[in-house]
């Protein structure tokens, strides 16, 4: 679930990061910065929702300390995971199951 | 198998300041953290890959600072980050342990890398921390509701603003430190919105100016308080959260009028647009380690509900294992760090590395600072104790109250009744499903725990916790299946 | 004083089901339970229903053929019962027939699961041995490791949380006290009725009683001066994260420790007989005390589950749990009157998940009409007496 991002990173003041890198998110690329985790980049490329329970209900994050396990996305190769515990590197394909790349993942 | 004398789990303040002093005495430490950098939650740094603010300036952050350095430099110290803790074993249940036989527990352990490993050591120190309190309120599952830690962290750490405009709500100090960091990061906020009436408020700013001659500011609320005045930022008291509303994410939030006891009280209710609510009612000690592995916990509401006991030494019920920081009962950074210490001079004195005497002395110095930061927290958590059943009440019908399953206070409300025998966060889970998910009850266990108490008549003490199994966080079956070692292990 | 027909002591799945059938039956009962219902073997096994030879059977020769085959009347009986329940009950148990598949890997195991799928079928149970393809077909999760399996069609699995329950709430409804929290301390037989103590609460009198408390029957029937002697097997299942419908079936092994099912909730249970370690008091097993799970057990049976079921391997395990299941020393249950002691029953020890509601409504039969439409002689608690040296 997609909107003009109220989330922003903050400004060059307060950090330097490193050079972006490229990361597939429901079959279209993101940019994001890698050692930041899956949920900063989501929320910085205007996404609330990360997942959608058996019922069909939207969850975002929520605690962003691996407690909630509201956060979960499927990372290929990696499985399902936690977005706040992953760190972004270049080349990550994050699916949510809410995208348009037909690639929902299971249940719950 | 790995071998140590002490694992420490958990690289926050209690589980850095042990890490030190154990270390400098020439104890073989691994210090255990699923993060991959150590700080815990309140020191939790940025990334590795970002350059410049580390941890935010100020005095507040100081001593985070002096603990990572310290741990950082001490030889002799082992880092496991991104690893996680998944239970602990007594050593014939997880053997054979290495060496002549010395380990008490072996720690299991669990990450992406390496995969399922095994430390034998003499001595565990659960340092796990805590997490924000989960209050089930209508809307509370939509995306945008986050805990006020975690707002926090991704301001502090992430060094991103997860939202546009912020609604903060909650009971608890560190609610005005996260209003004012994200109104220096550039947040809009709609409104603050605490649960005690304002004189209480004022008492607790107060607390802080009062003892500020004798003791660090550990609240420091003043500054704050002054910020969100200049800004024009609403503050309100004695008012909860009535209700997040949105379609498909949060768009505006209603709190509603309580007494001095958080009870409804008679007036309007007030509604806030806004993108995020950030929720800070409390702080739940990480006990799940601890109860895994048998220790007893007790019942202590002004310290966060079921906390692991412990001696004057910070040693649990259970031969081996120590605690300290959060996991021992919430009381903030300063006193972790003096817990760890302490926890860390009566682990020497269990390995025999200090004698009684030695060990008295050292621990003479941490005994009055801990005396010190008890005075203070004690206030803090007597003034900004959680209601805990006003809280469960705010959950109607409808509300989902475990996140993972999606079974509502309706239906926690209806098994009771229709098993009016259920007595305990146990059996109640049997029946209805409530903490089988992946967060393992963290989320639902106190608000089951107090729908019981209400139906039952019974008392939050006697209903709860879950009990807590392997692993306390859910582990791959490609890990576990890799890590068996053989018929022979049985 | 209170005064019942019958006392039912013990609430699990036997206890909570007597307990039902007699009230059903118009007797008055009364359900004494000292923790919480259905908190330990009942409520903690894996729910499965299962009626092919054990693997661990099948080495022991023709006396276990000739139990197989006088049990069957019985297993045609819990097919039945299980079938029919939840609308007896009137509520969901997740009750769900889908077959079981008892695989093999070996030649070895093979040739066993042939003999074994004989020995069934001379004895009435349907099984057919199916190659690995054919097995495939079935259950297309199934490994290629995988050279044949056992199938037999009336095997499934249900909730063993909801079952004990919704027992003891519809005898409940059928006039049956039920009471939790609610520990026996003495059982005596003064006059013509038995008097049964509680804790901290009332004596009761009943005309019968039945002691349906599993691992802890011999220390109540110890009470009425009748040693049965009972071990108790403390063991490990594990559950995964729910994910959609995977696996339909109820798989075992014909050569390992393995028993794996999918719940409707998605998660899939897995176990199979890993053993966990009782825990001791003075140095002899407590088994009021969760055993301590093993590192060995939770790791081999994931294992064997992902070696089996590759897709499992992509799950993570959410909740390991420990539980212990009370067995006789000759490894059939004890259902019946005690000898020498009029109006006191026993009903415990086996796989009593499965066969328990038939045992528990022969059972009501018996105490209510002294008769039982299924023979229950083969479990009479009466082949211990000689062990007791008493009358």
């Amino acid at each position: 679930m997609k909107s003009s991002p109220a989330s922003r990173r903050l400004p060059v003041h307060a950090v330097v990061r490193p050079e972006p890198v490229s990361i597939m998110v429901d079959g279209e690329a993101l940019e994001a910065y890698p050692g930041e985790s899956l949920a900063t980049a989501l929320l910085a490329g205007g996404r609330r929702a990360f997942r959608a329970t058996r019922s069909g209900a939207l969850r975002g994050p929520v605690c962003n300390m691996g407690v909630c396990f509201d956060c979960v996305v499927v990372v290929e190769t990696l499985g399902e995971v936690r977005a706040c515990m992953t760190a972004v590197r270049a080349g990550l394909s994050v699916h949510t199951g809410l995208g348009n790349d037909g690639a929902g993942h299971g249940a719950g | 198998m790995e071998q140590a004398d002490v694992a420490i789990v958990g690289a926050g303040p209690a589980g850095l300041a042990a890490a030190a002093l154990l270390a400098g005495h020439g104890a073989e430490v691994v210090v255990i953290d699923e993060r991959p950098r150590a700080g815990g939650q309140i020191y939790r740094q940025p990334p590795a890959t970002f350059r410049g603010e580390g941890l935010p300036p100020g005095r507040s952050y100081a001593a985070g600072r002096e603990l990572l350095a310290a741990a950082a430099g001490a030889s002799g110290l082992r880092w496991k980050l991104g690893t996680l803790a998944w239970a602990l074993f007594e050593p014939r249940d997880a053997g054979p342990t290495p060496g002549r036989g010395e380990a008490t527990w072996v720690v299991a352990l669990a990450d992406e890398e390496a995969g399922i490993g095994r430390l034998a050591v003499r001595h565990v120190l659960v340092a796990a921390g805590a997490y924000d309190l989960p209050v089930a309120f209508p809307g509370w599952t939509l995306p945008g509701v986050m805990s006020a830690g975690g707002v926090q962290a991704f301001v502090k750490s992430e060094k991103l603003l997860p939202g546009g405009c912020f609604v903060l709500a909650g009971a608890h100090p560190l609610l005005l430190v996260v209003a004012d960091q994200l109104l220096r990061a550039g947040a809009e906020l709609a409104a603050v919105v605490f649960a005690q009436p304002r004189p209480r408020l004022r008492d607790g700013a107060s607390v802080a100016l009062g003892l500020r001659g004798r003791v660090a500011p550990v609240l420091g609320l003043a500054g704050p308080l002054a910020r969100l005045r200049k800004h024009g930022v609403p503050l309100l008291s004695s008012h909860l959260i009535a209700a997040a509303e949105g379609a498909s994410a949060l768009e505006a939030v209603r709190i509603a009028p309580v007494d001095g006891a958080w009870r409804p009280t008679a007036g309007p209710e007030r509604r806030f647009s806004c993108d995020t609510l950030a929720v800070g009612y409390g702080f739940v000690p990480s006990t799940e380690l601890a109860r895994q592995a048998g220790a007893n916990h007790r019942w202590k509401p002004r310290e966060g509900g079921w906390v692991t006991d412990h001696d004057d030494w910070m040693r649990s019920s259970l031969a081996g294992i120590s605690v300290a920081g959060e996991t021992a009962g919430i009381a903030g950074a300063e006193q972790a760090a003096e817990e760890g210490r302490l926890a860390a001079i009566g682990i020497l004195r269990e390995l025999g590395a200090l004698d009684g005497e030695q060990a008295a002395r050292a621990a003479a110095p941490v005994r009055r600072a801990l005396a010190r930061r008890r005075a203070l927290s004690g206030l803090v958590a007597r003034r900004f104790e959680p209601a805990y059943a006003a809280l469960a009440a705010l959950a109607d019908e409808e509300t989902v109250v475990c996140r993972c399953e999606e079974v509502t206070a309706g239906a926690l409300r209806a098994a009771l009744a229709t098993h009016p025998h259920l007595g305990s966060a146990d059996a109640v889970k049997l029946v209805t499903r409530a903490g089988m998910g992946p967060c393992q009850g963290r989320f639902c266990m106190l608000t089951v725990a107090s729908l019981i108490a209400a139906a039952s008549g019974r008392e939050l003490a006697e209903v709860g916790p879950f009990h807590a199994s392997a692993p306390v966080k859910p582990l791959p079956v490609s890990q576990l299946a890799a890590a068996w070692p053989g018929p022979d292990s049985l | 004083m209170e005064r019942v027909d019958v006392a039912v002591i013990g609430g699990g799945l036997l206890g909570c089901a007597t307990a039902y059938y007699l009230a059903r039956g118009g007797a008055s009962v009364a359900l004494l339970e000292r923790g919480e219902l259905n908190r330990e073997a009942s409520g903690q096994n894996a729910g499965s229903l299962h009626f092919q030879l054990e693997f661990r059977m099948i080495v022991k020769g023709e006396t276990i053929a000739e139990q197989f085959a006088s049990a069957m009347p019985l297993f045609l009986d819990a097919q039945r019962t299980w079938a029919t329940l939840e609308a007896e009950l009137g509520t969901g148990l997740g009750v769900h027939i889908g077959g079981g598949l008892m695989v093999a890997e070996s030649g070895a195991e093979l040739a066993a699961l042939e003999r074994k799928s004989a020995l069934e079928n001379r004895a009435g149970l349907d099984t057919r041995l199916l190659d690995g393809e054919e097995a495939r077909q079935v259950a297309p999760y199934l490994s290629p490791m995988v050279r044949g399996a056992n199938w037999c069609p009336s095997e499934g699995h249900a909730n063993p949380r909801l079952v004990a329950p919704a027992f003891a709430a519809a005898a409940a409804r059928a006039g049956a006290l039920i009471a939790a929290r609610t520990p026996v301390v003495g059982l005596s037989r003064p006059d013509t009725a038995w008097l049964v103590e509680t804790a901290g609460g009332p004596p009761l009198r009943a005309e019968v009683v039945v002691v349906a408390a599993g691992i802890w029957s011999g220390e109540l029937t110890a009470m009425a001066g009748f040693a049965l002697p009972l071990l108790p097997h403390a063991l490990t299942i594990f559950a995964t994260g729910a994910s959609g419908p995977l696996i339909e079936h109820l798989i075992q092994h014909a050569g390992e420790r393995l028993s794996l099912k999918q719940t409707a909730e998605g998660n899939v249970l897995v176990g199979g007989g890993w053993p966990s370690r009782l825990h001791e008091r003075d140095g002899v097993p407590d088994p009021s005390l969760r055993p301590a799970a093993r590192f060995g057990s939770i790791t081999g049976s994931a294992s064997v589950a992902a070696r089996i079921v590759p897709a499992v391997a992509a799950l993570s395990a959410i909740r390991i749990w420990t539980g212990i299941t009370a067995a006789s020393p000759d490894n059939v249950p004890v259902l019946g009157e005690v000898p020498g002691r009029r109006g006191l029953f026993v009903a415990t020890a086996g796989s009593l998940f499965t066969l328990g509601p038939s045992f528990a409504r022969l059972l009501a039969e018996q105490i209510l009409e002294s008769r039982s439409s299924l023979p229950l002689a083969a479990y009479s608690p009466a082949r211990f007496a000689a062990a007791t040296g008493g009358r």
